[in-house]
């Protein structure tokens, strides 16, 4: 089947719902974070040099843990930080 | 006055109650509310209902054929700034009244519409079948009286004796700044934002905290313009926080809620807002303090509120005695007229909690005690006058220090700056002028808040005396900027493209994203997205359990991800034990390879053999391939594997072969069975089975070379 006119103008997109990420501001802080051997176990991967993924559920164990090394992560939640 | 009848919310509980009353009932509360002519169907009688109660002039006829005590019920209700109440406290109204049946006088109120049960949102199902069963089947019935209704009846006082309670004071009034409560209930929720408040099932905080709150060098100490000894204050800010909506109630336990929209519109709402909440208040008694187990606000609640509305009785100017008016109430109550005792907490309320919320003004009388009488602002929270009293206003009351303290200047606090101070800067002291420190910990609370560092700078400078010092600036932008470093989104929407140009043109759409990669993009909120822009090619949500989107071949080590259900985890884990495979095929498409490499890195990343079995199952649906268990279990590791040299015998069949093995004199010269028709024989006993085999007629052929 052909797309038509109105599908043509939309575009293809792959939509991950409920991710739960970390970005930092660069790649030496995301080394550092992965570092940490309770932070990294809650990582499931690197995205991008800046970007890691948590397990799911674990963002609470992950700010709690960031916190805890120093830090002071900006939570972004439904567009206010 | 409230608008009649405009406002949804007001009407809620009304409409909940008249769906609950089965017909006969509703006809009755109809035929007293607004008198019908015809007789009108249900639906039609509830609209009518609901038109009549913001009709004032029928309102005012209702009213006033009501018996005194029903009236005066409604206007401690008006006078309360509260709409709900148990049945309980208003039987005890009606009875302090004069009425002899104090159920009766409730019962009148249900029946005339002016009064409804209070009801849960959609009501369960529940049919009232007659206001007398309802009142009567009903453990601990609640109610509500629309606002509309009852401040018609503010201006009507009630034919009580209030010249007994008078007493000639010449003395200067006393009036509070009423900002005691509202910088306790902003510090209660400053700690509580911290450490949230843990109960137990009875709904009692635990020991800890009922000493550390009783001890707090903040909260626990006793209020300046208190006349007498407030009972465990620190515990009684908690109470009130938590009845003025400012603490979150989550299964028992109390964290940090928001404050409430009247303490940005000043004294006066914040003031009242917390007088409202007083009636909400269990736990605490002026004179017992915080005690849940022996709980006996609610009686108290009636008889203060009751000890108000009397002194709204007097003139302006008229001083009251704090006890006779106690000894008024308790002689008349229910609760205890029976036996009244000396004192249950209405003159220590007076005297204590009252005048600290510039509800009363008091006076030292000449013979020693006090007198009260309500000032300008209780007068309008009783709704004696339409105004608020103005407040001074002095909008410079911050001193910012280099040391990052904060001296505010209590003349110049409003409920609104005090809050807005709490949520960055951490209260020292109270007193006329109050202390506060800026430190890292609240300060980034305040920016997870919803502040940023412009808004913090922008309160410093509107309110400071003061340029806002260098080093405050300099402080709160390093811990601003440290924020900035590492960003948490806990839910947020990743937008994955096909192509870098696709997510070129999605953000010159106007797609709400912030770049992640080259074809990834991320929406903190998934509600800013106009989807008529895409054409979705496939959907993961992270919360639910890993899909099935892997296939394995034939080979046991091929692996090939079906992309339009496959996820960004998926990615990542097969990137710790799989090699890509470009295929050039389909884009929907893409293949991994299980290898000794990529196995050998994943056996020092630490991926187990039951790891990996656990991975097969949740993403392909089947069990560890033979293979792969091969590669890892292998791998890097030297397994005991060894060549020999062996002639493979084969029989015709199965059954030959078993004769064979079973036969002594050949099964001594086979050295294995390899299977049902082959044998493995050593080369040096070949000959001597090969003449046996012949011996029994047997055609031996050896295989060529």
């Amino acid at each position: 089947m052909f797309p038509t006119t109105a599908d043509k103008a939309r575009i293809p997109v792959k939509l991950h719902r409920r991710v739960c990420l970390v970005q930092t501001e660069d790649a030496i802080l995301a080394e550092e974070l992965l570092a940490h051997r309770k932070l990294a176990s809650e990582i499931v991967g690197r995205l991008a040099d800046r970007i890691l993924l948590v397990r799911p559920g674990r963002v609470d164990s992950v700010v709690q843990e960031l916190k805890k090394m120093g830090h002071t992560p900006q939570v972004v939640t439904d567009g206010a930080t | 006055m409230t608008s009649a009848a405009s406002n949804d919310q007001f009407l809620e509980p009304i409409e909940r109650a008249l769906e609950a009353y089965d017909e006969p009932t509703l006809r009755q509360v109809a035929g007293k509310l607004y008198r019908p002519r015809n007789q009108w169907p249900a639906e039609e009688l509830r609209r009518r209902c609901i038109e009549t109660l913001s009709n004032a002039p029928v309102i005012d006829r209702r009213l006033k054929e009501l018996p005194i005590p029903s009236r005066g019920v409604l206007r401690l209700i008006a006078q309360s700034r509260q709409p709900y109440w148990p049945v309980g406290s208003l039987v005890e109204w009606a009875m302090t009244l004069g009425a002899g049946d104090g159920l009766e006088a409730i019962r009148t109120l249900l029946e005339s519409g002016v009064l409804y049960p209070q009801l849960r949102t959609g009501g369960n199902g529940l049919v009232i079948r007659g206001i007398e069963t309802w009142l009567t089947q009903t453990s601990d019935p609640q109610v509500y009286a629309p606002p509309f209704v009852t401040q018609r009846t503010l201006r009507e006082p009630l034919p009580l004796d209030v010249e007994s309670l008078r007493v000639e004071a010449s003395g200067p009034a006393i009036e509070a700044d009423g900002l005691e409560w509202p910088l306790r209930l902003a510090i209660v929720h400053q700690q509580v934002s911290a450490n949230p408040l843990r109960r137990t099932q009875t709904r009692e905080f635990f020991k800890r905290d009922l000493e550390r709150l009783r001890s707090d060098a903040l909260l626990g100490t006793q209020p300046g313009e208190s006349l007498v000894e407030i009972a465990d204050p620190g515990l009684l800010a908690v109470g009130l926080a938590n009845a003025v909506g400012a603490l979150d109630e989550q299964g028992g336990d109390l964290f940090a809620g928001i404050f409430p929209e009247a303490w940005d519109k000043g004294h006066a709402p914040a003031l009242a807002e917390i007088y409202a909440s007083l009636w909400k208040l269990r736990g605490w008694t002026p004179l017992g303090g915080w005690d849940m187990a022996a709980d006996a606000s609610r009686p108290l609640a009636s008889a203060t509120l009751f000890a108000l509305s009397l002194l709204s009785h007097l003139p302006d100017e008229a001083w009251a005695d704090p006890r006779k008016l106690e000894t008024w109430v308790l002689s008349r109550h229910p609760f205890w007229a029976s036996k009244p005792p000396a004192e249950a907490g209405i003159a220590a309320f007076l005297l204590g909690l009252a005048p600290t919320l510039r509800l009363v003004q008091t006076c030292k009388l000449p013979e020693g005690g006090y007198a009260v009488r309500l000032s300008p602002l209780g007068r309008w929270i009783l709704g004696m006058h339409d105004a608020p009293p103005a407040f001074a206003e002095f909008p410079k009351t911050l001193l910012v220090q280099p040391n990052l303290e904060i001296l505010a200047y209590r003349q110049g606090l409003s409920p609104g700056l005090i809050f807005r101070l709490s949520r960055f800067a951490l209260w020292k002291t109270l007193g006329a002028a109050c202390t506060l420190q800026l430190e890292p910990t609240i300060v980034y609370r305040g920016l997870e808040s919803g502040e940023s560092l412009e808004s913090l700078l922008q309160t410093l400078d509107r309110y400071g005396m003061k340029s806002t010092p260098t080093p405050v600036i300099e402080a709160l932008r390093t811990w601003s900027n440290k924020r900035e470093r590492i960003t948490v989104y806990p839910s947020a929407a990743l937008f994955e493209f096909a192509t870098p140009e696709d997510l070129a043109e999605a953000l010159s759409r106007g797609l709400p994203a912030q770049r992640l990669t080259d074809r990834v993009a991320v929406v903190a909120s998934e509600g800013k997205i106009d989807y008529k822009n895409f054409r979705l090619t496939g959907t993961r949500d992270y919360c639910l359990p890993p899909e099935r989107c892997v296939d394995v071949e034939e080979d046991g080590v091929t692996l090939n991800i079906d992309m339009a259900r496959s996820d960004l985890l998926l990615e990542t884990e097969l990137q710790r034990f799989a090699e890509p495979l470009d295929r050039g095929t389909s884009p929907a498409r893409k293949s991994y390879r299980l290898t000794p490499a990529s196995l050998r890195q994943a056996r020092q990343r630490g991926v187990t053999i039951d790891a990996l079995t656990e991975w097969f199952e949740q993403r392909a649906g089947l069990p560890l391939s033979p293979a792969a268990a091969l590669l890892l279990s292998t791998t890097g590791e030297s397994v005991p594997a060894e060549f020999h040299r062996r002639l493979v015998m084969h029989v015709g069949t199965a059954l030959q072969g078993d004769g064979l093995m079973q036969w002594p004199q050949t099964r001594a010269l086979i050295h294995q069975r390899l299977g049902p028709t082959a044998l493995a024989v050593l080369e040096a006993d070949a000959e001597k089975l090969g003449k046996l085999l012949a011996e029994l007629g047997w055609r031996i052929r050896f295989e060529a070379g």
